[in-house]
């Protein structure tokens, strides 16, 4: 047989690809199940970081750790629950979501250690930023947090992720009040002390697109904050402490 | 049988791909700052080039020849998406850390360079046999690079702490530097040096 022919090599390229794409189709659809499952332990494990929960089992330490996940709408009032025992939490997909939306769903994750555990999700500079704040009962302190990325650059807008110290910088920080709930800038840039903390130098667009992601959150979770705070009333430590508390700038943005 | 041998065996260290052919260097700066990633790196080349070789050859004289390298370019393509899918499905920690890196083996020089070169014109066994030997011979290369820049630049090995505290509380400290790709072009040197002193005929005069 001819194999330079044209006739031959049209069908021998159609008959490749055909089979191809079946192989592929068929592999993606069968793994599809357990990628997915992947994608949702890693989510998970995020929001137990955020909550300061350790554990083996991701899916069991969720289950025993968590007090109530609950959606909750602009106004603070809670809408939905989310089921426990499914593990059912809010993935990157169902965030992106909620931002256009006029009826946002917002997933609060209520820990029993009293940790609140709030998503966020935005655009970094190559790709989607998300991550996760969990505050104290007062609904304001910052007790830990975890971020993740799609692409952002290695060894610079990927410390967001990958970098212990910028997490750690989080730490008794408060989210403030007004126009500016929280920012990510060098401090002599910053308008507040303890609502923000330093950028990652060398990574200014993927910190402002941080930044201005948490703003916009955590300006969708003002009036759940606002309604559902234990209050530092009955302990006047929280504020003090935390003002204590003087971060060294480790990070700052060159220009 | 000898023969077979032979085929898998040289290009393992006589004629290795990245230290000899100098092929697939990219792939091998990115990939190596830690071990557990260059190793499962290093194994999806070897199951990429092998598959693929293997397939191509079975192909080879059915292959128009004006559209071959498409053809080579969709069964290597084919490979590396199901590697990727599987990895995502079952190391999922490893395919975050690895991301980008897997889908790009498709431009690995070595998988299309041993297909065009040897599995066109041999046949399927001998093919097979020269792809995992060429992917061997890449993850061999991956593993040492990523064993010192994960030893000097982390001090640890697969993740685990490998240089005592005692040393840290000596003053010692990891050197940033080999986390860096740079380190591991010249640990590439290295390697190629030594290579080249213990084979005398690959230095050029």
């Amino acid at each position: 047989m001819n194999t330079n022919s044209n006739t031959y090599t049209v069908i021998y390229s159609i008959i490749l690809v055909v089979i191809v794409a079946a192989v592929l189709a068929f592999a993606a659809m069968f793994l599809k199940p357990t990628q997915d499952a992947n994608v949702k332990k890693d989510t998970i494990s995020q929001i137990l970081t955020a909550a300061t929960v350790e554990g083996e089992d991701i899916l069991a330490t969720y289950q025993d750790a968590i007090e109530a996940a609950i959606l909750v709408d602009m106004e603070g009032n809670k809408v939905d629950d989310l089921d426990i025992q499914d593990c059912e939490v809010y993935g990157t997909a169902d965030l992106k979501r909620q931002i256009a939306a006029d009826q946002k769903a917002l997933p609060v994750y209520i820990f029993k250690n009293g940790i609140t555990v709030v998503p966020c999700y935005g655009a970094g500079l190559w790709g989607p930023i998300w991550g996760y704040v969990g505050f104290e009962g007062d609904l304001k302190t910052i007790k830990a947090v975890c971020f993740g990325h799609k692409g952002e650059t290695p060894g610079l807008g990927a410390k967001i992720a990958d970098e212990p110290s910028f997490a750690e910088a989080f730490v008794g920080k408060q989210v403030g009040t007004g126009d500016i709930l929280f920012e990510i800038a060098k401090p002599a840039n910053r308008q507040t002390e303890n609502n923000g903390v330093d950028a990652i130098s060398g990574a200014t667009i993927t910190s402002q697109a941080l930044g201005k992601t948490l703003n916009q959150w955590f300006g969708f979770y003002q009036n759940y904050f606002a309604k559902n705070a234990a209050g530092c009333c009955g302990q006047p430590c929280c504020e003090e402490v935390a003002a204590e508390e003087v971060v060294e700038p480790v990070n700052t943005v060159e220009e | 049988m000898g023969n077979i041998k032979e085929t898998f065996l040289n290009p393992i260290f006589k004629g290795n791909p990245i230290s000899v052919l100098v092929l697939g260097i990219c792939s091998s700066l990115a990939v190596t700052v830690q071990l557990k990633g260059a190793f499962v790196m290093g194994l999806s080349v070897i199951i990429v080039t092998g598959l693929s070789s293997l397939i191509c050859s079975l192909l080879r004289n059915t292959i128009p020849n004006r559209i071959r390298i498409i053809v080579q370019l969709v069964v290597v393509a084919m490979m590396v998406i199901l590697v990727d899918q599987v990895l995502k499905a079952y190391a999922y920690s490893v395919s975050k850390t690895l991301s980008v890196y897997i889908g790009l083996i498709i431009t690995n020089c070595i998988v299309m360079g041993r297909i065009e070169a040897y599995a066109l014109g041999n046949k399927p066994f001998a093919s097979l046999m020269d792809g995992l030997g060429n992917g061997v011979g890449y993850a061999m290369i991956l593993v040492i690079v990523a064993f010192f820049r994960e030893l000097l630049g982390s001090g640890t090995l697969f993740g685990f702490q490998v240089i005592p505290q005692a040393v840290y509380d000596f003053g010692y400290m990891n050197n940033g530097l080999m986390i860096l790709p740079p380190m591991a072009l010249i640990l590439l040197g290295c390697v190629i040096w030594v290579q080249r002193s213990i084979q005398k005929d690959l230095q050029e005069k």
